[in-house]
């Protein structure tokens, strides 16, 4: 078996890189896929906060890299699913404690067992990023439609566009808030894929059911009712070849404007 | 009438959509958006920018008569290639006279401007004595250049956004299908060169 390693990356800092990793992975494991999620955040460690397993990390990633413990013994399985594990990042140590080769062959070695690899990148172009980067063949960049997270992105696609191993980069815009759009406050969707121009593979409205879900290191794909979870079972289904139609966040939720709504339809095509 | 009117006008504004109110702030951020990463993306900062849009007139200027304050100069994404757009308002054009003139011209200049540099060189001391008068302070005179210099990149900074404004007014699709026929006098000319990104 040979699995997909994907890297969930950003150049920007707090755009929720940590956040869709541990729901594109909660969701492919879900959907029976056998998933393991790397940590790469070395000092900074977060992704098992978002999954609620950070009562259980034993060992870490520089662990398995400094030979302290095997490799599967590093990883961490998830309380519900048992298709889903994690690799912690070390908290106490920084970001040279580990080379990109010794990543690419960690990845090398997980792809062999599982379906998908998620690697969670660190913020920023450095060691960090070019460490997550080596073992990977497909890049998800997550931006906001906010200037700062769009230029990132943009830096971030040009550094993966000079990787001959990575064949797929696509992009998953996060935190959109359809009302601010609508009044020409927020870039569009359009707008963003206008410039950024490459494949999008999912739209993530602003939920404020993330910060609940985060409390409780419960990621929201596990609540069937929101909407963001919704969208990152879509991503999900997405990246596992399905043709899957973005959420419509356009639509007006009251009474009143849908009725306005209509009468706008109605004056653009007379 | 005024009455009817008056509601008229009440109910239209009701069900109009939302989105015409003047510039808004996503446009904005998409325009330096925009402009930032064609910098980014090809290292051009809006001093070298300018320095090319000028340059580039002086050229096109020795065959055709330009609109020199309406040319723009663009970058556009097209895949994995940037593209450099330039629309000129051509005024006229220069009849073979002409063109000739100016290229003898260029000529001259280019020598004379070879000799002027040896003189410069030369010569350089005794023209700073000269005018001591004048100058007060040499260090004065040093953060004055400085000041000018930081006063005219504040400035390219400014013009620079307005040149994509105007690429919105003047359609440069159509140009490009059709490029001397213009609505008023002036002809406009698109360039297009590519290179890889």
């Amino acid at each position: 078996m040979t699995g997909r390693v994907i890297v969930i990356t950003s150049g920007k800092g707090g755009v929720g890189k940590t956040t869709t990793s541990a729901n594109i992975g909660t969701a492919l494991a879900k959907a029976g896929h056998k998933v393991v999620l790397i940590d790469t955040d070395l000092g900074l460690r977060n992704l098992d906060l978002l999954l609620g397993l950070e009562n259980r990390i034993v060992y870490t990633i520089v662990d398995v890299i400094e030979e302290r413990c095997k490799l599967k013994q590093a990883l961490v399985k998830d309380k519900k699913n048992p298709n889903l594990s994690l690799l912690a990042a070390a908290q106490t140590r920084d970001k040279t404690a580990v080379n990109a080769e010794q990543l690419k062959e960690i990845c090398d070695t997980l792809r062999e067992e599982n379906d998908f690899v998620l690697v969670d990148c660190p913020a920023g172009i450095e060691q960090g990023f070019q460490n997550a980067v080596a073992g990977a063949n497909e890049a998800i960049v997550v931006t906001t439609p906010e200037m700062s997270a769009i230029r990132d992105a943009d830096r971030i696609i040009g550094l993966l566009a000079t990787k001959e191993e990575i064949s797929s980069t696509k992009l998953l815009l996060n935190r959109v808030r359809p009302s601010l759009i609508k009044s020409n406050e927020m870039m569009s969707v359009d707008d963003v894929i206008g410039i950024l121009e490459i494949p999008l593979i999912g739209i993530i409205p602003e939920d404020t059911g993330i910060i609940t879900s985060t409390n409780k290191g419960e990621p929201i794909v596990n609540d069937e009712n929101a909407l963001a979870g919704k969208a990152y079972r879509n991503v999900a289904q997405r990246i596992l070849g399905e043709e899957v139609p973005f959420l419509d966040l356009d639509e007006p939720k009251g009474f009143m404007a849908k009725i306005k709504n209509a009468f706008a339809k109605l004056k653009v095509k007379v | 009438m005024g009455l009817f009117s008056s509601l008229y006008n009440k109910v239209a504004k009701f069900f109009r959509p939302q989105e015409d109110d003047g510039e808004a702030s996503k446009s904005v951020a998409t325009n330096r958006l925009k402009l930032v990463l064609m910098q980014d993306r090809t290292n051009l900062t809006p001093r070298i920018l300018e320095q090319m849009r000028s340059e580039l007139i002086d050229l096109l200027s020795r065959y055709v008569e330009l609109d020199k304050e309406l040319l723009e100069l663009n970058f556009e994404q097209e895949g994995d290639q940037v593209a450099l757009m330039l629309s000129i308002p051509v005024i006229r054009a220069k009849d073979e006279e002409e063109i000739e003139a100016a290229l003898k011209a260029r000529e001259e200049q280019n020598s004379k401007s070879e000799g002027n540099n040896e003189e410069t060189e030369s010569d350089g001391d005794s023209e700073s004595n000269e005018d001591s008068d004048e100058i007060i302070d040499e260090r004065t005179e040093e953060e004055k250049a400085e000041a000018e210099k930081a006063d005219a990149i504040a400035k390219e900074l400014q013009d620079v956004p307005t040149i994509i404004k105007k690429k919105k007014v003047s359609q440069p699709e159509e140009m490009g299908n059709n490029p001397f026929k213009g609505d008023d006098n002036s002809e406009k000319v698109e360039l297009e060169s590519t290179t890889e990104a």
